[in-house]
């Protein structure tokens, strides 16, 4: 506001020099606190990033195990960014109509579940979130009736496929990009692929590896890893054969980059969803396969700009996609041409096909679940079931 | 702006009463020391026979309404600084608003500040108070000399600390700077008035001073004329898009604040009306700093004295319709820019018009040399003090005792600021009172994380601070872990007597993979003196019952219930206090300060054992 000059010649006497560095003294003792407030506070405690998630798909899916049994984790709830938003696992025994809540429990789950579990025990993995780097794990042998808690020491990758199990072992995708196996149930876990190993692979180099997506094993027990490729006209499938990763995945004839968001187990073999080019002008395709070398492939699905929201399989390698712009589309099995859905309900979360064709859309509304049914031949749903699910809201925030 | 709140709520009635008993404490501090400083004057009027004392000269009138008027404004401000919810409310409803629309590097130098204020509010919060009641009163007592040039270069010191990290350097760095709102802050004019107090006698003796603290004006009314006259700032528009431009929006904020009915309609109409002529308030502003400005920089008296009035109506209009007093609602620290404004103007214009024929000459010590003779023997220094401080005049005494309230909140808040972790009081604001507990801890039998058998029996002689914790919780168990890590630190060799003790806490999750992946997860691992016990899930349940821990896992994806308490075991077994540990907002200044907590509470078992 004022221009001043404080060395104007001053020809007053003063009282004594210790005297005249009394001000400075004070204002330096009183520019202390502040100066020391910068000072003390620029030491402050290091934060850690989480490194980005492998791929892209959404964790809502379905699946069924060989002995018909439909399970599905969907996203319920309030805003995540309170930490109001639990994902639950939902199951429906072979036979019937009814679901039931069965979320393992003893873990926050506001990061998300996958689920793992072809034939045999149902392994379910925590993603983490918040605090947790860790991925505990729950097995159940008995439909989800009771849990056994195991740990995987390492962040899981959030993709629906980062974990798989067949009875006998077990794979996990990490959200760096390892992948580590245990041999048995979720105790002894090793490395299987160091960060960075497929595609620094002979195989992996010629698909141009992006990022991996998913992991599954074949049904004879050979480990698959998939990814999205940057090469045009690469499948980014991988076998683990020999001590290498050897490129498995079926040709594509459509000379753009691929990206496999979803690589599945089923009792009889392998599905792949596959998304070519770019959302606006892409497309969707699957590939079923039932040794990890020959592969079936579906008709591309043009997505005219959808982007999916949930995926997941069925009996008889069935497999459905649930699109932005309440598109519902479905194949049958290998061979099958896509077909579409009645518009889902709604808040439709995810989707699960039956034995005769039928389709449940579970719609959710906060702490409602809502089952709608779908028949075989089209027309319109119809709600057969509301779950009230008992959400804690507030207890991991 | 991150890590700069404690979290806590303003009204925390913990910070509330701590605040009172420091300012009550530290106030009668300060009034012992001015009551013995007085006494000793009075008792060396005996010691030695007066001296005559040669009259000082008039002081210049600029300057004394300078002094007067600063003076009074800094007491003012330090009474405001004395509102109950200053220690938790200052970060995040003054310091945190101020700077939120300053670039980057702004907003990390206010907000260190700003952390160091929420990890020791109380210390903080109190010598705010005394500091500015303290220069108030050193500027309102030392009329002359270098006591009083001290006080003026005291509030310059004070307010730059104020104005960088108070008011975010006045928002002179932010968008939408404009003298009707504040700019450049109005402690920076307290500065400018430290500076001008702080000058030589000297300058005070011509009108240059004067002529230059007017055309200084000048040029800033100028200048923040052009500012607001900008095309593209906003200021031409009452309202933009529907919503109300940026000097009605800013009304509208203030008609919401706590205040007089009267002036909350007063306040409110003038945001209507500007809202619905913008473009002619805004017209209003410009043309009058713009002429008052160039008034200002004529240097003629007459023209200056109608510039003076003028500014003068302005900065009333201005400081009622706009500023709205400056002191209502929320958390006010002064009464904004309008008034030291003012002072300056008045001040410059006296010190244009109204020089004293005698401020030429030279000062009058306010100290004179005392003869030798005066005090008997001159060899020795006791009667030379004596005669020093028979010859101080009540004028300086009372500037010493202004000093010393400076003093007394300058020197804790300096030892507070060398302190990077937080005060206990946070901890204690969140976990409540902990009352006194002395009843025999229950034996318990579990296993470490490398199988290990721990018995309680086995750590006496040390302190325990026992805990409960799931090992894959994901939210409050690794920030108690943290907090027990730096406990740990904190309690430097005597950590080697304490022993940390975590019980999992989880009926699903908790084998020795889990443990031991929680202690890797939050690096507990290498932590010396740390335990994370767990066993079979019925010596776990035993365990639990015994400490009255209940735990339960709660459906459909929610966390594991269980009680966030750290339990003081004393080294002969004894249980001393539960110590709430719930971490409430779990900042940085929380974490850090229950930590302090619990090594003060370790030391404390470890004092009474």
């Amino acid at each position: 506001m004022t221009v001043l000059s404080t060395t104007a010649p001053s020809t007053v006497v003063l009282a004594g020099r210790p005297r005249a560095r009394l001000g400075l003294i004070v204002a330096a003792l009183l520019l202390a606190p502040g100066l020391l407030a910068g000072c003390a506070a620029s030491g402050g405690h290091a934060t850690t990033t989480t490194p980005a998630p492998a791929a892209t798909a959404p964790l809502a899916t379905s699946m069924t195990t060989a002995d018909g049994q439909a399970w599905a984790i969907v996203a319920m709830g309030g805003p995540a960014a309170q930490e109001d938003l639990f994902w639950e696992l939902i199951t429906r025994p072979p036979g019937s109509d009814r679901w039931t809540l069965v979320t393992p429990p003893g873990v926050a789950d506001n990061g998300g579940l996958v689920a793992a579990g072809t034939s045999g025990p149902l392994t379910v993995g925590f993603e983490p979130s918040q605090d947790l780097t860790f991925s505990p794990l729950a097995t159940t042998g008995n439909g989800g009736k009771t849990w056994d808690a195991g740990l995987l020491n390492a962040h899981l990758a959030s993709v629906p496929d980062a974990i798989a199990a067949n009875g006998t072992g077990m794979l996990a995708l990490l959200d760096d990009g390892a992948i580590d196996q245990a041999s048995t149930g979720a105790g002894g876990w090793a490395p299987l692929a160091a960060p960075g190993a497929i595609a620094a692979s002979a195989a992996g180099r010629r698909c141009q590896v992006t990022g991996l997506a998913a992991v599954a094993y074949t049904p004879s027990g050979t480990p698959l890893a998939a990814a999205a490729c940057a090469r045009p006209g690469s499948t980014g499938i991988f076998a683990r054969v020999a001590g290498t990763w050897q490129a498995s995945g079926p040709a594509d004839p459509g000379g753009q980059p691929l990206r496999v968001i979803r690589l599945t187990q089923a009792p009889a073999g392998d599905t792949a969803l596959l998304q070519a080019g770019t959302s606006g002008a892409g497309s969707l395709s699957a590939a079923w396969t039932g040794n990890g070398a020959q592969w079936t492939a579906s008709p591309a699905l043009p997505l005219h700009g959808a982007k999916v929201q949930a995926s997941g399989t069925g009996p008889g390698g069935a497999l459905w996609v649930l699109l932005s712009g309440d598109r519902a589309e479905t194949l049958t099995g290998p061979g099958a041409a896509w077909r579409e859905l009645p518009a889902p309900p709604r808040g439709t979360a995810a989707l699960a096909a039956s034995p005769d064709g039928t389709y449940d859309a579970l719609v959710v509304s906060a702490a409602t679940l809502t089952i709608d049914q779908v028949a075989p031949g089209g027309g319109a749903w119809r709600t057969e079931q509301v779950i009230k699910v008992p959400l804690q809201y507030g207890s991991s925030s | 702006m991150g890590g700069m709140n404690s979290g806590l709520s303003p009204s925390d009635p913990t910070l509330e009463t701590a605040f009172r008993s420091a300012l009550t404490h530290q106030g009668l501090l300060a009034a012992a020391i001015i009551v013995a400083l007085l006494l000793l004057w009075g008792a060396s009027r005996n010691w030695v026979p007066a001296e005559p004392r040669a009259t000082a000269p008039a002081e210049p009138a600029g300057r004394r309404v300078l002094r007067i008027g600063f003076g009074l404004l800094w007491v003012l401000d330090g009474i405001l600084q004395a509102q109950p919810q200053m220690p938790g409310g200052l970060p995040s409803q003054v310091i945190q608003p101020a700077a939120q629309s300053s670039p980057g590097w702004v907003q990390d130098i206010v907000s260190a500040g700003g952390t160091v204020w929420s990890n020791h509010p109380i210390q903080l919060a109190a010598a705010s108070v005394w500091i500015q009641v303290g220069i108030g009163l050193w500027m309102l007592v030392a009329v002359r000399g270098e006591w009083s040039r001290a006080a003026g270069l005291a509030g310059v010191a004070w307010g730059l600390v104020v104005w960088i990290w108070g008011e975010a350097f006045g928002g002179v760095f932010a968008p939408g700077l404009s003298w009707l709102t504040g700019a450049p802050g109005s402690v920076l004019l307290y500065c400018v008035a430290g500076a001008l107090i702080a000058l030589p006698a000297a300058a005070w003796g011509s009108r240059r001073t004067g002529r230059l603290l007017l055309a200084g004006s000048g040029l800033f009314f100028l200048g923040m004329a052009v500012l607001q006259a900008w095309p593209g700032r906003g200021f031409w528009q009452g309202t933009s898009h529907g919503q109300p431009g940026p000097l009605a929006g800013m009304i509208a904020d203030m008609t919401q604040l706590s205040q007089p009915r009267v002036l909350e309609r007063i306040v409110a109409a003038f945001g209507s009306f500007d809202a619905a002529h913008g473009f002619a308030v805004n017209l209003v502003a410009v043309i009058a700093l713009a002429v008052i400005g160039a008034a200002l920089l004529t240097g003629r008296p007459r023209v200056t004295q109608a510039a003076v009035i003028a500014a003068g109506v302005l900065c009333l209009a201005v400081w009622v319709l706009v500023q709205d007093l400056g002191v209502f609602g929320g958390l006010g620290t002064d009464p904004n820019s309008m008034p030291p404004t003012v002072i300056l103007l008045v001040a410059g214009y006296l010190a244009l018009t109204r020089v004293p024929a005698a401020a030429l000459a030279p000062a009058v010590p306010d100290t004179p040399a005392v003869p030798e003779a005066a005090g008997g023997p001159a060899s020795t220094w006791p009667s030379r003090l004596r005669s020093a401080v028979a010859a101080t005049s009540i004028g300086t005494v009372a500037a010493i005792g202004s000093f010393a309230v400076v003093m007394i909140g300058t020197a804790p808040a300096a030892l507070a600021s060398l302190d990077g972790n937080a005060d206990p009081i946070l901890a204690e604001a969140i976990s409540g009172y902990a009352p006194p507990i002395d009843t025999p801890a229950p034996a318990f039998t579990l296993t470490d994380t490398s199988g290990r058998t721990v018995t309680l029996a086995s750590l006496r002689g040390k302190v325990v601070l026992l805990t409960f914790l799931d090992p894959v919780c994901t939210t409050d168990c690794p920030i108690i872990a943290q907090e027990l890590k730096l406990t740990g630190e904190l309690l430097g060799g005597q950590a080697r007597q304490v022993e940390m003790v975590a019980v999992a806490a989880n009926p699903t999750y908790y084998s020795t993979g889990d443990t031991r992946a929680f202690d890797q997860q939050e690096g507990m691992a290498s932590v010396p003196d740390w335990l994370f016990l767990t066993g079979s899930l019925p010596q776990l349940n035993h365990v639990w019952q015994q400490y009255g821990a209940q735990v339960e896992d709660l459906p459909a994806g929610g966390m594991t219930d269980h009680p966030n308490i750290v339990i003081v075991i004393d080294p002969a077994g004894n249980i001393m206090q539960e110590v709430n540990a719930d971490p409430g907002p779990a900042t940085t200044s929380t974490q850090t300060s229950y930590s302090a907590l619990f090594a003060a509470d370790a030391r404390q078992a470890l004092g009474e054992s």
